[in-house]
């Protein structure tokens, strides 16, 4: 009784001293409301082939990924697409996926400055797929710190890793970096692991499984086999050499010795002891929470630090997985989406590296009852201090209105403004159901409010841009010099509100990595960045609404 | 299943053999030949029993002791259709012969005649295979009561107690059909179909149907329970607990009522009210599991640890093995890691863990 008085009495004290940094945030922050108005932009004409088939091979169901980079530094934000790949019903053995065909093609569309894109695929050489790739997710990071941004490409099959010439176009290095992985990866991620200044490289796998291995599920209708239908699989994690290569290090850094059913991955440092720690959303099984013990090694951590199970004890379908802190204490919470009648899961992060689950204190309890979500967000869409979350929502069973009514396949997509802790939906600016899957986060149109692009099976990607309002933001962009020169991994505090550098999160998708903050009615900022080489800077007095770079000082 | 009773009923007649091989009124090369099967009988010959009892009736065609144990050794050799014919001779012989009566209700009720079993079983009062022919005619009433009075006899018999489900379900229907054909528009014909569709997840069907009986009638006790826990499954809490609130109101002892509605709001996140109406709901019903289980989460999420505590502890001595055991035990071991207490945090992990393994969770 008296450690929980000690404890409520705390938590008081700390809310009051975050009131008190943010000031006019939590006194007086104007409610301004997010107003996103769906678009397709000229130029952005892709259609993510999925290819259903009435065999129901199970990766129809899952891509595809979508990222926000500035492959060409302009300044703008261009967009890049996975595309699924064709199969042919009935399947020959193997199937190449047609990916030779422009249909199946992944794509990179430039922005340009009137807001209109330009497909830019060909010509950026990145219209090679490979043979036999089925297309997933997409991860971004400047791997050799050249300054360009480089894309990897998971696939089932083999993916692959395309280096930014700097000059517009990209070059397939997947042979040399030796990462390409195999099986059925999904979603990626870059980050510094071990803190020496380069970006690794960690894929989730979903299961052991090839499309001669698909078997009819089903009792009613045919549907898609749950995981459980075959064995489990462990991630990769990739170390990075320096040197253009990489060496797979899943084995002797632990990573390896869990098998799970992996689909999304998001990165923070959990436990503040100044290294990146991994969460791996599982589908059906416990989530992994691979704990960074500093050597190189890691620890699955996810039961001790109770992340790995519901509330109840009960397995998540885990699905997409974002890592950042939605409550302003200073620590990354995790939210997971999963399937209907398990709550979108709020795991909040109570210090001391033990998480709680909160999903019915922060009301996800009543927006998450009958719905399906893949990739999400927990962006500040209203600048008002708070993050909120956006989830892209669908059903994984495109027949599933015949098992239960109360179920849908396709499904709008979910905007939840956060008040304070508490989510409570808003307008998403699209009540168009559709079959949701990737997202990714960022200010497309350098307003300083941040957009969204998703993808749908079988559809063109959904521009939500945000249509802003008048409270202040600021956006920084990190550069690295003795950290890695994204600043993956960097901790991030802007008057009270903390962010931690990356662009993994979401499902299969890699965000715009630089860091947004929502000012709210404040017009100047304090700014502290603890870089992953350790050196901690201040800034004060920052003005508001600005893009900021923060160079990484040579010295402490 | 019926087979439990027939052997039952083939002991009882081994008993009698065993006076009987000396039954007066044989002559004593029948005798010889009965007591020949009888020995045949134990033996499990039962190929040999039935050709010696043949043997007997062939010698003394009017009297029906061979008859009934041509007839047993039939039954116990699983020839049921061939046990009929000598066992109704023997109650031509003797019309009120008890046993002749239940191996004859005993076989054509395994040959499925069971209208034709039912007078002979009644002459024996044999009231667990009575009821089980009973069913079979579609007599749910006195099925539901012979089963009741032979689950008396045997109170943990599976065979009656399957039975007895059977012909409960079949009366409920039968009462719920005579229900829609009395008046087919009114309330409780609307409940009677929403509840059907609950059962079978047409949720949207269920809503319609308890909104139209609700119509009707909205003062009916239970029907806004009912209609809650179809929102409640389809995860529309904020109905739900309009709902709930209303059963509550019209029900205010009603302790599923307050554990719904106590349930419903934590779900919500409104971790207070929810507290507060389960345990209403625990002083309304004390040692409801679920209402402990929702109570100690309700209680953890208002920072109340030691009220968190005390509740899965009481789930834990209610259920000891179930899943929500478990869950309990996951609970605890969350709040203790939360208080720093590794050890007993550790504890309730294996804990949580063996009963994982022991309800095939894992």
């Amino acid at each position: 009784m008296i450690t929980d008085r000690r404890e409520r009495v705390s938590k008081a004290l700390r809310v009051l001293a975050l009131c008190l940094s943010m000031a006019t945030v939590c006194l007086s922050a104007p409610s301004a409301a997010p107003v996103f108005h769906t678009t397709l932009p000229s130029g952005l004409d892709f259609t993510l082939q999925n290819s259903p088939t009435s065999f129901k091979f199970l990766i129809e169901t899952m891509p595809g990924g979508v990222a926000f980079l500035d492959y060409n530094n302009d300044g703008l934000l261009d967009i890049f697409l996975v595309n699924g790949g064709r199969i042919a019903s009935p399947t020959p053995e193997p199937d190449d996926f047609d990916r030779h065909d422009p249909r199946y093609w992944n794509r990179l569309y430039r922005q340009n400055r009137d807001g209109t894109f330009t497909d830019v695929t060909k010509q950026a050489g990145l219209a090679n797929v490979g043979d036999g790739n089925y297309g997933m997710g997409v991860a971004v990071g400047d791997y050799d710190n050249d300054g360009y941004p480089d894309i990897y490409v998971t696939n089932f099959g083999k993916n692959i890793l395309y280096h930014n010439n700097g000059d517009g176009t990209f070059t397939d290095v997947t042979a040399k970096a030796g990462v390409a992985g195999g099986g059925w990866s999904v979603s990626a991620g870059f980050l510094d692991y071990d803190n020496d200044g380069k970006l690794d490289l960690f894929v989730t796998r979903y299961l052991d499984w090839e499309m001669k291995l698909n078997k009819p599920c089903g009792v009613v209708t045919r549907q898609y086999c749950p995981p459980g239908e075959f064995p489990r699989v462990s991630n990769i994690l990739y170390h990075n050499r320096g040197d253009g290569t990489f060496e797979d290090v899943s084995v002797k850094s632990g990573i390896a010795g869990k098998k799970g059913n992996g689909l999304g991955v998001a990165f923070a440092d959990y436990d503040g002891d100044g290294f990146t720690d991994i969460f791996v959303s599982n589908d059906v099984v416990e989530q992994f929470l691979f704990h960074n013990n500093g050597d190189g090694t890691f620890t699955e951590q996810g039961l001790e630090a109770g992340v790995a199970l519901t509330a109840d004890g009960k397995k998540l379908s885990g699905m997409g997985v974002v890592f950042q802190d939605y409550d302003n204490d200073g620590r990354p919470d995790i939210v997971v989406t999963e399937l209907p009648h398990q709550l979108q899961t709020v795991f909040h992060n109570d210090g001391h590296g033990v998480f709680s689950d909160q999903s019915l204190q922060t009301g996800l309890g009543v927006l998450s009852g009958t719905t399906s979500g893949w990739g999400l967000g927990l962006e500040d869409f209203d600048n008002d201090g708070w993050k909120d979350l956006f989830i892209v929502q669908s059903h994984v069973m495109d027949n599933v209105e015949k098992l239960d009514s109360s179920l849908h396949y396709l499904e709008p997509p979910l905007l939840a403004l956060n008040h304070h802790g508490r989510f409570e939906q808003a307008d998403a600016g699209s009540t168009t159901p559709i079959a949701g899957r990737g997202a990714a986060f960022g200010d497309l149109n350098n307003d300083g409010w941040i957009d969204v692009v998703t993808t749908q099976l079988g559809g063109h990607p959904q521009v939500f841009l945000n249509n802003g309002g008048k409270v202040h933001w600021l956006t920084i962009t990190l550069r690295g010099t003795r950290s890695n020169r994204d600043g993956f991994g960097a901790r991030v505090q802007v008057n009270g509100q903390t962010r931690f550098a990356t662009a993994a999160g979401s499902y299969l998708s890699s965000n715009d990595k630089r860091l947004h903050f929502g000012l709210g009615s404040a017009e100047t900022a304090r700014i502290e960045v603890a870089w992953p080489s350790g050196i901690h800077q201040t800034l004060i007095n920052i003005p508001s609404d600005r893009f900021l770079e923060i160079l990484e000082p040579a010295e402490p | 299943m019926i087979y439990t009773k027939m052997i039952q009923a083939l002991l009882a007649l081994f008993l009698l053999a065993q006076t009987s091989t000396t039954a007066p009124g044989l002559s004593p090369q029948a005798t010889q030949h009965l007591q020949a099967g009888v020995d045949a009988e134990r033996q499990r010959d039962f190929e040999t029993a039935i050709a010696e009892f043949r043997k007997v009736t062939e010698l003394e065609p009017a009297a029906p002791t061979g008859f009934v144990r041509l007839g047993n050794a039939y039954m116990e050799n699983h020839q049921y259709g061939e046990a009929v014919p000598p066992l109704k001779t023997a109650l031509e012989q003797d019309p009120i012969l008890p046993i002749a009566h239940q191996l004859l209700g005993y076989a054509l009720l395994a040959q499925g005649y069971a209208a034709e079993a039912i007078p002979h079983l009644e002459k024996v009062g044999e009231v667990g295979a009575l009821g089980i022919a009973q069913i079979q005619t579609g007599q749910a009433s006195d099925a539901v009561s012979n089963l009741q009075a032979a689950l008396m006899k045997s109170p943990k018999d599976p065979d009656l107690l399957f039975y007895l489900s059977q012909a409960s379900e079949m009366l409920s229907q039968q009462s719920l059909d005579a229900l829609t054909a009395a008046d087919p528009k009114s309330s409780r014909t609307h409940q009677v179909r929403a509840h059907s569709y609950y059962v079978s997840h047409q949720f949207p069907e269920a809503e319609k149907e308890y909104e139209e009986a609700l119509t009707l009638r909205p003062d009916v006790p239970g029907l806004h329970l009912e209609l809650g826990e179809v929102y409640a499954a389809t995860s529309q809490w904020v109905k739900a607990e309009e709902e709930f609130l209303a059963e509550t109101r019209l029900q205010p002892g009603n302790a599923e009522a307050a554990f719904r509605l106590g349930d419903a709001r934590l779900q919500e996140g409104k971790t207070k009210e929810a507290l507060k109406e389960l345990e209403r709901a625990d002083l309304l019903r004390p040692d409801m599991s679920d209402t402990l289980y929702s109570l100690g989460k309700a209680a953890l999420l208002a920072g109340d640890s030691a009220s968190a505590e005390r509740a899965f502890t009481r789930v834990i001595a209610l259920e000891k093995e179930s899943a929500l055991a478990a869950q309990a035990h996951y609970a605890l071991a969350g709040l203790y890691r939360k208080q720093d207490k590794v050890q007993e945090a550790e504890r309730e992990m294996q804990q949580f863990h063996r009963l994982q393994d022991h309800n095939g969770q894992r």
